[in-house]
């Protein structure tokens, strides 16, 4: 009974486009012809609001100009940056928590405390401590991430299957067989799920700081936009903020996907 | 030659619920090299603890489990076990997963490989070594783990009603099989089960528990050779005996405690 059904679902998207789908281009279209009609008569003053076409060529400029990389390249290298590290360094403290527990009892309370605090809120001591550089910013972004990939990787490591516990001790494997060869790979979906919140969050952070201080960025050049009144740049910049974001969360994906689809569905 | 010796093993254990159980009380029983025993008995009896005992996975409140005379305290690669569901790794393929002990265990990659031959053959794998867990059926998964445990040849081999989450009918075939093995092997095998059929079908000797705390109430051996037939009368008329002593048990131990 349910693989027909499925196998009609599948039929149906193969054969083209649906009613719903066919509203949900009309009303992107709609939206987007509103905006073009009462900014470029008029209607809605171009401080408040962009026309679509003045978004784009405000982007092919500050492409041409050469004036958006610089920012863009920093962003980027921010972002992968203090990612990378919080991947790094939540893994590997999830997984020294986990050889030893006693690790986590000592240093559990106070990675709580330290993620209670609200990253934005220390903004002001990490510039102090580090600058309105780049150093500021990834530091910004290794703690807002850090804490979701550890969380996530010692919790999918106590939620292992105590049957394959059971397993492993039967074939009598050390601690460490144990963690490395079931518990890690046990834990795989819930530390995805880590990455992926972090990655999701990651770019908040950046843009945030770039905007409060900072010499260079796509926040710093979406604020100087804001004081300039260019909403074409500003609505750009937002845009392409929020593809960078989406992008960074597909690529999680992907790694997923590579790592884990052969024996999940992901 | 006994093989395993359980003698006067109690298991008391504080539950989730923060209550006193009294598993298993004064069990004592001798398994013999090559033998086929089957526990026995009604949910909850303990059977499952029981196993887990003599596997090392659990100690004994009081009492001791000896193999070969010596106390077994914790796992040992001379007890082999078989869980319930298989309990494959979902994130290994199928050879990957019987390979595991023997990786564990360090054995050199060249004779994994002839082991591992050897068993997907015997078990009937072959053309699934390379398949998922999740891409198997129920009866395939239970033929990798029972091929998982083998592998390693242990003295006793553990099961802990291994064919309960199959079909009937391939239930019947993995019975089949495993008596196959047995006699090919020569295994001692320690099988726990609540299907009584099961039990007369494969076992030379049957124990059947007493309902909590769990105690020996009584033994039944059987005495018909391989292979043996479902419709047999003397298998028969014998499950419908031990049906009947179940009920039997309870009655003449019934007390206050223990109404449900």
């Amino acid at each position: 009974m349910k693989v027909p059904e499925r196998s009609k679902k599948k039929a149906g998207k193969e054969n083209g486009i649906t009613v719903i789908q066919v509203l949900q281009i009309l009303t992107v279209v709609g939206i987007l012809g509103y905006m073009q009609y009462t900014v470029t008569t008029g209607k809605i003053s171009k401080v408040f609001l962009a026309a679509p076409t003045s978004i784009l060529e405000e982007g092919v400029n500050l492409a041409k100009s050469g004036e958006l990389w610089p920012h863009l390249f920093l962003t980027l290298q921010e972002v992968l940056t203090g990612y990378f590290l919080a991947v790094v360094t939540g893994v590997a403290v999830g997984v020294l928590w986990t050889l030893f527990p006693k690790t986590e009892e000592y240093l559990n309370v106070f990675c709580s405390a330290v993620m209670a605090v609200p990253k934005t809120a220390i903004l002001p001591l990490l510039i102090l401590w580090f600058g309105i550089g780049f150093h500021s910013k990834v530091v910004l972004i290794f703690l807002s991430a850090v804490f979701q990939i550890l969380y996530n990787t010692v919790t999918g490591a106590k939620q292992c299957d105590a049957n394959y516990l059971k397993v492993a001790r039967v074939f009598e494997a050390s601690r460490a067989q144990t963690v490395f060869r079931v518990i890690i790979s046990a834990a795989l979906p819930s530390m995805f799920n880590g990455f992926r919140l972090a990655a999701a969050t990651a770019l908040t952070g950046v843009v945030f700081s770039e905007m409060q201080v900072a010499r260079a960025g796509l926040g710093y050049l979406l604020s100087q936009a804001q004081i300039m009144l260019d909403t074409p740049r500003m609505f750009f910049i937002i845009i392409l903020v929020t593809l960078i974001s989406v992008g960074l969360v597909k690529l999680v994906r992907v790694m997923e996907y590579a790592l884990c689809h052969r024996w999940r569905r992901v | 030659m006994p093989i395993i010796k359980i003698n006067h093993v109690n298991k008391s254990y504080v539950s989730k619920d923060g209550e006193n159980v009294h598993a298993l009380s004064n069990i004592n029983l001798e398994i013999r090299d090559k033998e086929f025993v089957c526990i026995v008995g009604p949910s909850g009896c303990g059977k499952s603890t029981l196993l887990e005992i003599v596997a090392g996975l659990q100690p004994a409140t009081a009492g001791t489990v000896t193999l070969d005379d010596k106390p077994v305290t914790g796992p040992s690669r001379d007890i082999g076990v078989v869980f319930q569901d298989a309990a494959l790794f979902p994130w290994r393929t199928v050879r990957r997963n019987i390979l595991f002990g023997m990786e564990i265990a360090g054995i050199p990659k060249k004779e994994q490989e002839e082991r591992l031959e050897t068993y997907l053959e015997l078990m009937n794998l072959k053309e699934f070594a390379d398949k998922y867990p999740f891409q198997l059926s129920g009866g395939m998964r239970q033929r990798a783990g029972i091929a998982r445990t083998l592998i390693m040849n242990p003295k006793v081999t553990l099961m802990d009603e291994p064919f309960s989450a199959v079909d009937h009918l391939t239930r019947c075939a993995l019975q089949e099989e495993l008596i196959r093995l047995h006699r090919e092997e020569q295994k001692t095998v320690l099988f726990v089960t609540h299907d009584i059929n099961e039990a007369v079908y494969l076992a030379d000797r049957i124990i059947l528990l007493t309902p909590r705390p769990g105690m020996i109430q009584e033994e039944y051996v059987v005495r018909t050779p391989h292979p043996r037939r479902r419709s047999d009368d003397y298998l028969v008329n014998m499950a419908a005996r031990i049906s009947a002593d179940i009920g039997r048990g309870t009655e003449k131990d019934a007390k206050p405690e223990y109404f449900i």
